[in-house]
């Protein structure tokens, strides 16, 4: 065993030149800027299995480093070593709205988007005791009385994207931030909030059991999951919103290594076996490249800038 | 009939071993400072992918109880809670151990955690639906008031009242570093990134209890060479039992209640078990030098969560606290949704789990119990090499946790801060209950204006937020008015 280890070694470091092929020959690393457990990084570690397991040899290691809104973990991966062996896991909050915010050391131009591997569809979805039951009830009862809809916290994913709805529909709401999706879920289903904005997976045991409504989807067409449920643009406001899952890397990864990376993330997220378990999760498995990637990426960000300008959040943090 | 049917697949080898190997591995994560109940559960969620739901759903109850009863072994032994549930256990168990009595201490905090958690694992089985409707009613200013309710313990748990009331107000200070819970916007983290969350909890406590003693222990060694601890027994005597009779059934009922409300956990629950066990106990001066019963409502009320978090969950779908949060994704996994439905879709599953809990918490007992004799033989090592051990564990601890290097400066900042509030006598509990309850007082309070429009009469108008600012002011005056009443008495003429 110690041969081979110092054999690998040795070729290592007297072939500089073959290394491209031979990449990986350590373990590679993939940051989650959130604790062990959220569903972010439940699914990077379904990644790196399933990496291992397609690309035998390869050892894909988690490593979770929580903290300020996931700017930390974020951060860490942005301005790693460019070798490709530390990756991110690119989450919306920490990359497209963050910096905005300010406080933080890297901008969306610091991100390598290596691929996207799920996205996270959105709805808004009505409360325990709230006055309204459908997406048409709740326009004509916002207009009386600002509906205050939950999120998971100021300035983040699911705050913006409340209140683009109410930017783009020309509504009024009163976002009520909360330390987190499960606070914000647990108030829903006790109706002191009457509205939320919840991805499919959270919403349907409660719409099951007529703890949640469904009001519309944020989507360009109706899911599967909720086939009543209209979707916003059907409803003559041009509004999507999803939340994504994908994996960044630092700028400066030389093209064979980001080749290599790309068209790995590419072949995980067409195994079935990957598709199955993330579908079980209630993720919404798709693949984007990375230019696709980036380009969702920029425009999230330009419309999180539009509502954080209108909310007079933009640089609080700076 | 049916329900003997669904615990089959309970009654199997594998699964019994399963269960055990989860909790043995709790109890190490859960004994080793640094390494949280969440934490294990979280990094052995693929390991089930590949199981069935009971099999691997049990697993993990069984790392969540092995881990919450694991903290209390180096509370106990080396005055650091292994996780923030079980430093209120400090309190009683590092005087014990100190004493010489390590190993009645900790046969007493593993009979308290299997008390509270059998008690709790009844309740769940047999009321987890009725129960479940109480976690509906909490909201933000039934939060607030429960949070004031606890930090009046500040009150009676520090002998001078101005000291500890000083050491409260620095603790919630302190908590107000990091991001703006209701604006977003940072607060005195002077643009260190590091500190945007706050200050990490855990390195905080690690600080706190155990860096500072370290500090306290080398000034006494500089002085003199102390005496090698002397190790006896795993039984809590007759004794210790019969004073703690009322502190388990309190703390395991004020553990249960609890654990069933979301977002408040372990922590908060074993700080109001161990102030509601001291309030009545007719000798309240014995609490803080080493007495059982405080270990006793500590571990009862914390252990007692475990199995009551899991209430909420099962009966609503909604997670109780940060581990049953993580046990949520475990279920989702198996292509279960947690909710009221699940007791008529899924009922072999629920029955598991039930069953799992009972198993579960008398392994817990079974390993814990056995497993003394090696724990305590820590203290058996030589003073020195023990405090440099410490510190390494200090540092360990605090980093693994975020694998953020100023979590490092976080916890000798609180060394420091606790070495200095023991030497002028300030109370560190007083300081730990308002970072675990100051936040949660902070965001409801302003949550619950934002959605009252500023109007504090609607706000504290509920039936549980007028209970609890009743308790409140009970807590607070109660012991003032009794003494007066006392004398009053005294000095009536008869």
């Amino acid at each position: 065993m110690k041969k081979a280890i110092s054999l690998v070694a040795l070729a290592a470091a007297t072939l500089p030149g073959a290394a491209l092929a031979d990449f990986p020959v350590r373990p590679i690393q993939m940051i989650v800027p959130y604790a062990a457990g959220g569903s972010t990084d439940l699914t990077v570690r379904i990644v790196a299995e399933t990496l291992e397991r397609l690309y035998p040899g390869t050892t894909a290691v988690v490593r979770n480093q929580p903290g300020g809104g996931g700017g930390i973990g974020t951060s860490a991966a942005v301005n790693a070593r460019s070798d490709g062996y530390t990756l991110g896991a690119g989450a919306q909050g920490p990359i497209a709205i963050l910096p905005h915010l300010g406080g933080t050391d890297y901008s969306i131009d610091d991100v390598e988007f290596v691929g996207l591997y799920a996205r996270s569809l959105q709805v808004m979805v009505a409360c325990a005791n709230a006055p309204f039951d459908d997406y048409d009830s709740f326009i004509a009862s916002a207009a009386e009385r600002a509906p205050q809809i939950g999120n998971s916290g100021a300035g983040g994913a699911n705050h913006i994207s409340a209140e683009a709805f109410a930017q783009a529909a020309g509504i009024a709401v009163e976002s009520i931030p909360f330390g987190g999706s499960s606070e914000a879920r647990t108030a829903c289903i006790g109706g002191h909030i009457h509205a939320m904005v919840a991805s499919p997976a959270e919403a349907l045991s409660a719409v099951d059991s007529n703890q949640m409504t469904p009001l519309f989807v944020m989507e360009d067409e109706r899911i599967d999951l909720f086939p009543e449920t209209p979707t916003a643009v059907e409803k003559g406001v041009d509004f999507t919103w999803s939340s994504y899952k994908g994996i960044i890397a630092p700028k400066g990864i030389d093209d064979a290594t980001l080749n290599w990376l790309r068209t790995a993330i590419a072949d995980v997220v067409a195994d079935p076996q990957f598709i199955e378990v993330m579908t079980e999760m209630g993720e919404f498995v798709t693949y984007e490249d990375g230019s696709a990637f980036e380009a969702r990426v920029r425009r999230d960000g330009d419309m999180a800038y539009s509502v954080l300008d209108a909310l007079d959040m933009l640089g609080v943090n700076n | 009939m049916e329900t003997i049917a669904y615990l089959a697949p309970l009654l199997q080898p594998q699964v019994f071993g399963i269960i055990a190997l989860g909790v043995l591995g709790g109890i190490l994560i859960g004994a080793l400072p640094g390494l949280t109940a969440t934490m294990g559960v979280a990094l052995l969620i693929p390991l089930t992918f590949g199981m069935s739901p009971v099999m691997g759903l049990n697993m993990l109850i069984g790392i969540y109880i092995g881990g919450i009863y694991g903290g209390c072994v180096s509370s106990i032994l080396l005055r650091t809670p292994g996780t923030p549930a079980s430093a209120a256990t400090v309190l009683d168990g590092y005087p014990m151990a100190a004493r010489g009595e390590a190993g009645r201490a900790l046969g007493m905090a593993t009979v308290a955690s299997t008390i509270g958690g059998l008690i709790a694992a009844v309740v769940l089985a047999t009321l987890a639906p009725q129960l479940a409707g109480i976690a509906l009613k909490f909201g933000a200013a039934e939060y607030f008031a429960l949070a004031l309710f606890g930090l009046t313990i500040i009150a009676s748990l520090s002998g001078d009242l101005l000291k500890g009331a000083i050491a409260g107000v620095l603790g919630i200070l302190i908590s107000t570093v990091g991001a703006d819970p209701i604006a977003g916007v940072m607060r005195y983290t002077f643009g260190i990134q590091g500190f945007a969350s706050g200050f990490a909890f855990t390195p905080a406590l690690i600080g706190l209890f155990a860096l500072s003693e370290v500090f306290t222990q080398i000034e006494r060694m500089a002085k003199q060479e102390p005496a090698v601890v002397l190790v006896k027994g795993r039984w809590p005597s007759r004794q210790d039992m019969r004073d703690s009779k009322g502190a388990l059934v309190r703390g395991s009922l004020i553990g249960t209640l609890i654990g069933i409300i979301p977002g408040t956990g372990s922590g908060t629950a074993s700080w109001i078990s161990y102030n509601e066990a001291r309030r009545s106990s007719k000798t309240p001066e014995k609490f803080g030098t080493g007495y059982a019963p405080g270990i006793a409502a500590t571990e009862s009320a914390n252990n007692a969560v475990c199995a009551a978090a899991l209430i909420p969950l099962l009966a609503l779908g909604i997670p109780g606290d940060v581990v049953t949060a993580v046990l949520m994704g475990g279920l989702m996994i198996q292509g279960l949704a947690p909710g009221p439905m699940l007791f008529q879709t899924n009922p072999d599953v629920i029955v598991g789990i039930f069953g799992g809990t009972f198993l579960a918490t008398i392994f817990m007992f079974v390993f814990g119990m056995a497993l003394i004799p090696v724990f305590a033989r820590i203290l058996m090592v030589p003073r020195r090499l023990l405090t440099m051990s410490i510190v390494i564990f200090c540092y360990i601890g605090a980093f693994s946790i975020n694998l953020n290097p100023v979590d490092l400066y976080t916890m000798v900042g609180f060394g420091v801060l606790g070495w200095g509030m023991q030497k002028f006598g300030f109370s560190q509990a007083a300081l730990c209950i308002a970072l675990i309850l100051g936040p949660m007082m902070e965001s409801n309070l302003r949550r619950g204006m934002l959605q009252t429009g500023d109007n504090i009469l609607a706000f504290i108008s509920g039936p549980i937020t007028l209970f609890f600012l009743g308790l409140a002011l009970f807590s607070l005056f109660g012991p003032v008015i009794a003494r007066h009443l006392a004398q009053a008495r005294i000095h009536k003429p008869n």
